[in-house]
């Protein structure tokens, strides 16, 4: 249900990180007492990131333990 | 428009209603383009403007290995401090809708009034129905609404502990959006989590929703006059929250007749704000 919180968390972190240059990956670590659903995350990525240098970008997992819930790395798009 | 929760349309956004003079402050917009903080901080200057606009290699990986809800969890922690400094006992009240929180504190409030000062920071996704309720009783609230938001955070119980301005010595209720799942994840920066479970909604709550009663620090089965209409066995509703959360105190009480509130009271004369 708070995905869409949980979405705009990623991509503030990401984005105030990443500056005006675009990306192209986000790899997220989600334990599995974390309390997220991936699916629902990944729906709601899709609609937050338009308009963001997020826009377009894949959004990974990864398995991890217990509650994590992290961001691991992101991948810059390469400028044309 | 989010299709999972519909959390992303424009009724999502968090209003705080101050109870004492009606006064409705909005806390987060709603809809989904929110301007970043410091967007504008971005727009740095560079020589040579007409250039590619180049800052470094291309398409590089970069680690990050930043918790998600790190935003959220610093706040509560800054929240944390401001109740120690002021010497108030935070309170995360959490349970489904229905379990009887508000019922639970407005029996409170009167039990205590000559002894402590409470204040209250109701969360609903709409009206101010139980704040009503609540300053009736004879406290000072803040009603949150939350929208179509599931859950309190921390940034708005810091906003509405502010405006409170609880006094030194008070607790300070806050009372969670009904929901056994989402408040599990945020801390507020309250001294404990307390879940109501009420006998109507059955023993095997705990075990259903583990999350939440792995959270909490206190159990409360309330209605536990309803017991014997209800077909409710409080020894399995034990072993259920002893089974998730082994560490969490049990007590049974009644917020309609006062049984076993006493129990209550004696757990919060003895908490210390952190």
């Amino acid at each position: 249900m708070h995905e869409l919180g949980l979405t705009r968390n990623i991509i503030a972190i990401v984005s105030e990180h990443a500056g005006e240059r675009r990306v192209k990956r986000v790899q997220v670590a989600v334990g599995p007492q974390a309390c997220v659903e991936q699916q629902a995350l990944s729906f709601c990525f899709g609609i937050v990131t338009e308009g963001t240098v997020l826009e377009g970008a894949d959004l990974e997992f990864i398995e991890a333990e217990g509650d994590a819930f992290l961001i691991k790395e992101y991948e810059f798009r390469e400028v044309a | 428009m989010c299709g999972v929760c519909g959390c992303s349309d424009e009724t999502n956004t968090v209003t705080m209603t101050d109870m004492r003079n009606g006064n409705v402050a909005v806390v987060r917009e709603g809809g989904l383009h929110h301007q970043h903080d410091n967007h504008n901080h971005h727009h740095h200057p560079h020589e040579g403007e007409d250039q590619p606009h180049i800052h470094g290699p291309n398409g590089e990986v970069v680690m990050l290995e930043t918790a998600i809800l790190a935003k959220n969890d610093k706040l509560a922690a800054q929240n944390r401090g401001w109740f120690e400094g002021r010497d108030v006992l935070a309170l995360n009240i959490v349970s489904s809708p229905g379990a009887g929180k508000t019922t639970l504190l407005e029996r409170t409030i009167k039990d205590m009034k000559d002894e402590r000062q409470l204040y209250v920071i109701e969360g609903d996704q709409m009206t101010a129905n139980d704040a009503e309720r609540i300053r009736d009783a004879g406290a000072e609230a803040i009603q949150i609404n939350t929208g179509a938001g599931c859950h309190l955070e921390a940034d708005m119980v810091g906003d509405a502990a502010r405006t409170l301005d609880p006094k030194p010595g008070s607790i300070l209720m806050i009372e969670n959006v009904g929901n056994l799942v989402c408040p599990a994840m945020f801390d507020l920066g309250e001294r404990m989590k307390v879940a109501v479970i009420s006998t109507t909604e059955g023993e095997d709550k705990p075990l259903k929703y583990p999350h939440m009663f792995q959270a909490a620090e206190l159990v409360l089965i309330n209605k536990i006059d309803l017991a014997p209409y209800v077909d409710f066995d409080e020894e399995t509703c034990r072993s259920n929250i002893k089974a998730v959360n082994p560490n969490a105190d049990v007590l049974t009480i009644s917020a309609t007749t006062g049984e076993g509130m006493s129990a209550w009271y004696d757990v919060m004369r003895k908490l210390r704000p952190v």
